[in-house]
């Protein structure tokens, strides 16, 4: 059963989960039901080769087997648990790196903001802007950005990243590259992993409208997305984030309705391995 | 947010510091300033010790952003590259990052979550914006002359 569970959870329940475009309307709740499923995935992964020793302890048969049966049991469910533990770690590490590297590298050649202390300004004509999670946390924007921006839609640029490094959104999607990584390349799901980027930055994307309004926003959104090349490929791009992005902030607030369904789901989503857990064992 | 500025100057901020002024006296010095010449460009500034000038340049020469020359007795620093080709190497680094999953999750980009295509306009738009612009480089001449042994 759990095995069964682990494998429904990982391959046909993110896949539908990510093409009901519904949930992007209640991001928070969303990215609440994507951590239940994977975590519930987990739970049942890991859970189901002790499960399987009820079954066979108390049939009456030799010492020894009972030892052999456990030891393959508790076998697969560490090698599972160090695997995640191990991708954790190496994945994590290299952010890290990464991050110090880009930010001392940041700290010495762009300009530095006299009211904003971790605001750096690259001076370039490119439009870009990109945070820095972490300990010390930056916020970079690139000259380019406060050249085709006016004041209302840098205020929403810079609030959405202050909403990415406060709310720790790093963290989350550092979650869930482990887990895809982890996961059997067989039973992933890229799409999960996009639609999980997806609603984090409509995350930020509410915090910024609730700051500088939901036209700057989607405007801001606008100019950086398809005013870098205004006669090429407008088109192809259509297919990007961008422009589903405006469209969710057009569609408004979250119906409280629609995040209370979402929530139980997820909540359910969470019980189902515990419960059969205990069903194995009592 | 605490303020950056603070009495005790960070490393941080005097590598920025010694970046700046080893920038400035690229134009006019393109052999490289030692760590005498550099200390006195903090005069007036800073009360900087000799020693804490030669960590902070040999954590920058660490870092790649400046490379040393024997001069004699001395050792002369100079940039690796000018303030703006590192700009521009640093903003063409992120959107290659934004290629590779893990890679593009340390940095979060506003338009994370952008497509193939989008990255590709980007990239073109930086390139576009480099060949318009020709690049400010030093050509670094590895000040290799001859008459002085290099020891290095």
């Amino acid at each position: 059963m759990l095995v069964a569970l682990a494998i429904v959870l990982a391959c046909p329940v993110p896949r539908v989960m990510a093409r009901l475009s519904v949930l992007r309307s209640a991001p928070r709740a969303a990215l609440f039901a994507w951590q239940a499923v994977t975590l519930s995935a987990i739970v049942a992964a890991v859970a189901a080769a002790p499960a399987i020793l009820p079954l066979v302890l108390f049939d009456g048969q030799a010492v020894w087997q009972h030892f052999v049966v456990m030891c393959v049991a508790g076998g697969v469910s560490l090698v599972m648990i160090g695997r995640l533990l191990l991708a954790g770690h190496r994945i994590g590490h290299r952010m890290r790196v990464m991050r110090t590297r880009h930010r001392e590298l940041v700290d010495i050649i762009a300009r530095h903001d006299s009211r904003d202390a971790a605001l750096r300004i690259l001076a370039h004509p490119t439009p870009t802007a990109y945070c820095l999670p972490g300990r010390h946390r930056r916020v970079v924007v690139s000259q380019g950005v406060i050249e085709a921006l006016n004041e209302r839609e840098l205020v929403a640029v810079l609030s959405h990243e202050q909403a990415h490094l406060r709310a720790r959104h790093d963290l989350l999607i550092e979650f869930f590259s482990v887990i895809h990584e982890t996961v059997p390349a067989l039973v992933r799901s890229p799409a999960a992993m996009s639609e999980v980027r997806l609603l984090v930055e409509a995350l930020a994307d509410r915090a910024a409208a609730r700051r500088a309004g939901v036209p700057a926003t989607t405007r801001a959104l606008d100019v950086l997305a398809g005013g870098r090349a205004p006669e090429a490929s407008m088109a192809v791009s259509a297919a990007g984030m961008a422009p589903v992005r405006i469209a969710l902030l057009r569609r408004g607030w979250p119906n409280p309705l629609l995040s209370t369904v979402v929530y139980t789901y997820a909540a359910a989503l969470l019980a189902l391995p515990c419960g059969l857990v205990a069903l194995a064992w009592g | 947010m605490a303020p950056i500025a603070s009495s005790a100057p960070r490393l941080g901020d005097l590598e920025r510091a010694v970046m700046e002024h080893l920038w400035e006296a690229a134009l006019e010095r393109p052999e490289g300033l030692t760590v005498r010449e550099v200390l006195d460009c903090f005069s007036g500034q800073r009360e900087i010790a000799y020693t804490t000038v030669m960590t902070v340049l040999d954590r920058l020469a660490k870092k790649a952003l400046v490379s040393r020359v024997r001069d004699g007795r001395a050792w002369r620093y100079q940039p690796c590259d000018t303030r703006e080709a590192l700009t521009a190497q640093t903003m063409r680094r992120t959107l290659d990052d934004m290629d590779v999953t893990d890679r593009r999750a340390a940095l979060m980009h506003f338009l994370d979550g952008a497509s193939e295509d989008e990255i590709e306009d980007f990239k073109a738009a930086l390139a576009e914006i480099e060949t318009r612009r020709p690049r400010l480089g030093l050509r670094r001449p590895r000040l290799r002359r001859p008459g002085k042994k290099d020891t290095a």
